[in-house]
């Protein structure tokens, strides 16, 4: 495919390129000029109907709309004059004339385009004296989604969303005029694994997840970039956490986990296993530290990696490599296994290297892969060959070290205890707890994805780096800190190790 | 001009089937198109004819057709229009009646000209005789080889499917259509694409109105210079202007394009009932703006119309005599265009539903003479904005009455 070609125009008078074949309104985007609008998305076909993009384009009569004029070499496309602001408020007025003005109790609050667009183009004083509509306020249409039908402007964007993405057409425009309304079609409701992205898209209020609702206030999220590591896809995502306040009964650190854009990836969406991931965030965690199986504060982790280390240490040299096993994990990153491989494989010569990942699912088609775990790829470039050990292999070590709690989805619990007891001395180090907190002889939580900073490879080769989304919770380091101080204590460090 | 008036619309429903077609020439001109002319010459005569649009908008169909692209091997279509739903407009209705051959014979020369195969007619969903009729007509013309494969002995073909409507005024508007015609919502597309580049089904689609395909036999029969001759240089022809309201013979009426108004009202309608004093003229249809008694020595024709600060639109005149409060005239038009806004554009959707709101409580007696301007005023708001035509129709029709009756309806507010 040769390179798309370019198109000059200007937009308000700047000169602006843009490739051939995109529309005005995105053109203007690039170029830094924000043309308000409903209706279109980029992920989606132009719908042309909420008309808050009118433009002026010198030559023609009447205003045209951004969403749908293709760019054209020498264009001139004005946003700012008169004619475009007065169209602008008259759409914001009509919109708001059916509005509900219920912000204060909507959470699209803070995050939402008419609001936004009101403060920006409209400033209009109501002058509808008739009652607005009334309509449903709370209808549920499926998979944890509430359809509030008086905030909703007619964008169909979800509508548009089930029928060109999914392609599960869940959801329709019922009657007509006035009297229009999203719908689901007779009680059958909106039942895919995507379904979450309609929030997301949903331009107002009209479609809110029972997840997030009345929970916080979009203001209060600090939003982060991060890659999911629920799949091997590898999606781009916005981990939005509230910080500074301790956290009371019934508040969350992870308030939702959205989509964000990344057209070599996930384009516009994410499926709902990832925005489920806030979960994972928060729930099941390994809290503190244990010491056979009791809870032990005093506990560091370091202390636990000191112990690890000497434990290996104790080994005659010309076993150490016979005698020790280590299982790692797909959610280690590209940094931290380079750093397993130079300690266990280079360095002690261990051969006994697992892998004990998520249980594979079932690929799904648009995003969700069979593998569920995100940088096997990664595990794989750094020279493993990644495989779960057999209970045999573990009893007939030494030493054991279990980076991750889902050993014990692959072996029962009390298959690993006869196998673990009078065996080897075990240190787990793991995010979440399990059966196999009881087993060690110390266990040490650590990180979850959204809080360490790393490479993935994705299931296509694509290597993502990323930065950590979420303060660490305490106490809970990196698995890239705890490898390190392991490389230390076993006289392999170095150097130029990152401390996190 | 009682020849052309038979040629398009006969006097009654006596004569419309096959036979009595036949027996006065019906079908000659398709066969003699078909199987003598080029599809690029019967294009030219069209075009030489001036014929406007007879559905609304005016468009020459000349041009309308060339707009399809030459050559490429997918399909073609012609829909025909005929949802006929204007309020003040039902020639359509009497061609489907009276003169259903005549539709079908300019079909096949339309869709020979342009290299169609296949037609759709729609028709609106109230017409259960007219689709009954059509119907018939067409299983006539079937039976006798007139329309399926293979016409006239060329291997020109042409199959004709008839799609009834479900009664939406909006499915008049032509790419909501043909969204219905493929089975979705009667909803307007955003054009460009046209539709006849990009229509039914994706394909390159001739959308003309019932009385526009009706006049294509009788350019081809007579020659476009003696149409044209009729009417206009730039409008030619005859036209059916259906007169209704205070008139005395109300009616649909075969007259040259560019008749005054006040010719047609006063001599072929008959003029106002005894004792009756004109108080106002919608002259194209609902959507087009009111027009004034002194304003009705208008000449019927696009660009006089137009002049004139009206339009043609479908030639569906409407007397009001007075007597007739306008703000009765002003409601029953807020509650069309409220009732029939299709929802898909915000300011058709909710203006005009704000502006009935606004005009039934007027009428209510809960008025205030700055309603009006705020009627005008979201009119205003709507036009130009809206994703078809039909808002901008809505917005210029209240406008109209909101401003030219301005005296009235402050005086009826006040009360």
């Amino acid at each position: 495919m040769s390179a798309p070609k370019t198109v000059r125009l200007t937009i308000d008078g700047r000169a602006v390129e843009a490739d051939a074949g995109t529309n005005v309104l995105r053109a203007a985007e690039k170029a830094g000029i924000a043309i308000p609008h409903f209706c279109f998305h980029p992920g989606l076909d132009v719908e042309g109907s909420c008309r808050m993009c009118l433009v002026e384009i010198e030559g023609l009569p009447k205003l045209e709309l951004a969403c749908s004029t293709v760019v054209r070499e020498g264009l001139a496309v004005r946003t700012t004059t008169e004619r475009v602001r007065r169209a602008r408020r008259d759409v914001l007025e009509f919109l708001l004339a059916e509005h509900p003005l219920d912000c204060p109790i909507c959470d699209k609050a803070g995050e939402c385009r008419l609001q936004d667009y009101y403060d920006l183009h409209g400033r209009h004083p109501g002058r509808m004296l008739e009652p607005r509509e009334s309509r449903a306020k709370k209808v549920p249409i499926g998979r944890g989604l509430i359809l509030d039908r008086e905030r909703c402007v007619l964008c169909t964007r979800c509508v548009r969303f089930l029928r060109q993405v999914t392609g599960t057409g869940e959801l329709g425009v019922f009657e007509r005029a006035l009297r229009s309304e999203i719908g689901i079609f007779d009680g059958t409701p909106v039942d895919n694994r995507y379904a979450g992205n309609l929030v997301d898209i949903c331009p107002v209020g009209a479609i809110t997840s029972e997840d997030f609702r009345f929970r916080t206030r979009a203001w209060f999220l600090t939003r982060r970039p991060s890659i999911c590591p629920h799949c091997s896809r590898g999606c781009a995502v916005s981990v939005e956490s509230r910080a500074g306040y301790p956290l009371a009964e019934g508040e969350r650190r992870v308030y939702r986990i959205a989509a964000r854009e990344n057209p070599a990836v996930n384009g516009f969406w994410m499926c709902d296993l990832g925005r489920e991931g806030r979960r994972d965030i928060e729930a099941g965690r390994l809290s503190v530290p244990l010491r056979q199986g009791r809870p032990d504060p005093g506990l560091s982790w370091t202390e636990a990696a000191g112990e690890a280390a000497a434990a290996i240490g104790r080994i005659p040299a010309g076993e150490r490599g016979e005698k020790t096993a280590v299982v790692l994990n797909g959610r280690l990153t590209c940094e931290e296994l380079a750093r397993a491989r130079a300690s266990f494989v280079d360095g002690l010569g261990c051969r006994n290297i697992f892998f004990a990942d998520s249980r594979p699912g079932r690929a799904d088609g648009p995003l969700l892969t069979a593998e569920r775990t995100p940088n096997l790829r990664g595990a794989v470039a750094a020279g493993f060959s990644p495989r779960l050990p057999d209970l045999g292999e573990l009893a007939a070590a030494r030493v054991l070290l279990v980076f991750g709690s889902r050993l014990a989805e692959h072996h029962g619990g009390p298959e690993l205890a006869r196998a673990l007891s009078g065996g080897p001395r075990t240190f787990l180090f793991a995010a979440h707890a399990g059966p196999l907190d009881g087993l060690a002889e110390m266990a040490v939580p650590v990180a979850v994805p959204a809080e360490k900073s790393g490479t993935y490879i994705n299931i296509d080769g694509l290597a993502q780096a990323f930065d950590r989304s979420l303060e660490p919770a305490p106490g809970g380091p990196a698995e890239g800190a705890v490898l390190e101080a392991l490389a230390r204590g076993l006289g392999l460090d170095r150097g130029g190790g990152d401390g996190r | 001009m009682p020849e052309t008036a038979a040629a398009l619309l006969p006097a009654d429903e006596a004569g419309w089937r096959l036979e009595d077609y036949l027996r006065r020439g019906g079908y000659g001109t398709a066969r003699r198109v078909v199987t003598t002319m080029a599809p690029g010459d019967v294009l030219a005569e069209v075009r030489q004819a001036s014929l406007r649009g007879r559905g609304g908008a005016g468009f020459p169909a000349g041009a309308k057709w060339g707009f399809v692209p030459q050559g490429g091997s997918g399909p073609r279509y012609l829909c025909v229009n005929a949802d006929e739903a204007e309020p003040g407009t039902f020639k359509d209705r009497l061609i489907l009646l009276r003169a259903p051959h005549l539709l079908i014979e300019g079909m096949i020369i339309a869709s020979f000209a342009v290299g169609i195969r296949n037609a759709f007619v729609y028709v609106r969903g109230e017409y259960g005789p007219a689709v009954r009729r059509l119907e018939e007509a067409l299983a006539e013309a079937r039976a006798a080889g007139l329309v399926g494969p293979g016409l006239f002995g060329t291997d020109f073909g042409l199959d004709v499917v008839v799609h009834r409507g479900a009664g939406a005024y909006i499915c008049g508007e032509e790419t909501a259509q043909l969204e219905s015609l493929e089975g979705r919502r009667g909803q307007p597309r955003v054009k460009p694409p046209f539709p006849a580049v990009v229509g039914l089904f994706r394909s390159p689609t001739v959308i003309n109105n019932v009385e526009t395909v009706a006049t294509v036999p009788g350019i081809l029969a007579r020659g476009a210079d003696r149409f044209l001759g009729l009417g206009l240089p730039k409008d030619g022809g005859t036209r059916l202007f259906c007169v209704s309201g205070a008139v005395r013979r109300p009616g649909v009426y075969e007259l040259p394009v560019g008749t005054p108004l006040r010719e047609i009202i006063e001599v072929h309608a008959g003029g106002l009932p005894e004792g009756a004093r004109l108080k106002a003229v919608i002259p194209g249809g609902l959507s087009a703006p009111v027009l004034l008694p002194g304003e009705i020595e208008v000449r019927m024709d696009v660009e006089s119309l137009a002049r004139a600060g009206s339009m043609l639109g479908s030639a569906g005149i409407v007397v009001i005599a007075e007597g007739t409060p306008i703000l009765d005239v002003l409601m029953a038009t807020a509650r069309f265009y409220a009732h029939e806004s299709c929802g898909k554009c915000t300011p058709c959707r909710i203006g005009t539903s704000w502006i009935l709101k606004i005009v039934g409580r007027l009428r209510a007696g809960g008025g205030a003479p700055d309603d009006l301007d705020l009627v005008a005023g979201l009119a205003e708001g709507i036009k130009g904005r809206t994703l078809c035509p039909l808002g901008d129709a809505a917005a210029l029709a209240i406008g109209a009455m909101a401003a030219k009756f301005r005296g009235e309806l402050e005086r009826a507010v006040a009360r």
